[in-house]
């Protein structure tokens, strides 16, 4: 009886604890800019869904519309149109106004410099439709990259990647894909927590060498 | 069996408590272990020696501190970065400077994503990583950016909450005079 009272206080008291455990968005850090206006779903199933794409092989070309902000408006985007010309970082995110990517994609506004370096245009993808996205990235104070529509036939893109959740949203999922059109990395990271930085630059480290200048991304 | 339920009951419980609500003045912060490696610029700020690998917020040589909670991710916190430089310089460089002194957390940041947003903005405060949001649940699991000053405790050990504000500044001036008055260095 006794040990049954100590483990059932052992599991109440630990999840709050636990580092790695999904938080709500507010703990989360959620930035002041997001945080009165974001839906908390509470913890997700980390990953619901099976990569459909593997390393060495060809990324699946797609057309989507997108929006610019700042250029200003609607532009559609084939990712085939990249070869050749760029390593391209598809960044697949639940939805919009959801609460661990509403600061995602702000973080890599702040690391464009790092991603031009390493050659990398991102592409930003989601399964909400284009004036959803366009608000969003709007409310974002803008963003460097495209942010593609992958909303009808609804997530066609993601099923093609194999990142569509079985509710319809999308895996917080990082497609690397070098110049040549082959996918170089590819997983879909914990819904809950953001994917780190580092780890990512890591990735397109062994993709591109950058100037010499360039610091190294730490280990993982 | 018996022993090992036993046990992590007993360390789950004495795991650092954490402000339980929003944090208000008086509120007295555990002092926790920082485990982080300093440039050797930043150990001197806070008054630790140089080649420091993890700290106690007690052990910080000052009679006020100011934290921040930020995150590279924030894009107030990316806005506000100039801003809360220059106070940082106006701070460190005034007669209470060695009294007053400041350490940035980075809300859910790994080292990688603090340094992205030190070499940006070529921030000029310690600034360490939190990764898990360790140190971020220890000063209540507030929104980014969120500013506290700390005082030391009457009893030496440890710092209690002076000031807290969850969001960005208006003025400027106004704040650095706020934090100095928080600190009562003012």
């Amino acid at each position: 009886m006794k040990t049954h009272a100590c483990l059932l206080l052992a599991l109440l008291v630990a999840p709050g604890l636990l580092a790695c455990e999904p938080v709500p968005a507010r703990a989360q850090g959620q930035t002041m800019e997001m945080k009165d206006m974001i839906l908390d779903p509470g913890p997700l199933k980390p990953v619901d869904s099976t990569l459909k794409v593997r390393v060495g092989e060809m990324a699946p070309d797609f057309t989507l519309p997108g929006v610019l902000t700042d250029q200003g408006g609607k532009r559609s985007v084939r990712l085939s149109d990249y070869r050749g010309r760029k390593n391209v970082m598809l960044s697949f995110v639940p939805a919009a106004f959801t609460p661990v990517c509403s600061d995602q994609w702000p973080g890599y506004n702040l690391a464009k410099e790092l991603f031009e370096e390493y050659d990398t245009q991102i592409l930003g993808i989601s399964v909400d439709n284009l004036p959803s996205l366009f608000g969003w990235a709007t409310q974002m104070r803008g963003l460097w990259f495209p942010v593609l529509s992958d909303f009808w036939p609804h997530g066609a893109v993601a099923q093609a990647y194999g990142v569509l959740r079985t509710d319809g949203t999308t895996e917080r999922a990082i497609i690397l894909i070098d110049k040549k059109g082959v996918v170089r990395f590819a997983r879909s990271f914990n819904i809950n927590i953001r994917p780190d930085l580092g780890l990512i630059m890591g990735e397109l480290h062994k993709i591109e060498e950058p100037p010499a200048e360039t610091p190294r991304a730490g280990k993982h | 069996m018996n022993r090992l339920a036993a046990t992590l009951a007993l360390f789950f419980l004495l795991a650092a408590p954490a402000l339980a609500a929003k944090p208000k003045a008086g509120d007295a912060l555990p002092d926790v272990e920082v485990k982080v490696r300093l440039a050797p610029a930043e150990a001197a700020h806070l008054g630790l020696p140089a080649d420091t690998k993890s700290f106690r917020l007690s052990h910080i040589k000052a009679e006020a501190l100011v934290v921040e909670i930020f995150s590279m991710y924030c894009p107030r916190c990316q806005a506000e970065a100039p801003a809360v430089n220059r106070v940082f310089e106006r701070l460190a460089n005034s007669p209470q400077g060695q009294k007053i002194k400041f350490l940035a957390i980075g809300a859910g940041n790994s080292a990688f994503e603090v340094d992205v947003f030190r070499k940006k903005f070529q921030a000029p405060m310690p600034m360490v990583p939190d990764a898990d949001y360790v140190l971020h649940k220890i000063f209540g699991s507030v929104g980014t950016p969120s500013y506290f000053v700390l005082r030391r405790a009457p009893t030496g050990r440890g710092f209690s909450v002076a000031f807290f504000q969850e969001g960005q500044f208006e003025d400027e001036n106004a704040f650095f005079e706020q934090l100095l008055r928080a600190a009562a260095l003012r």
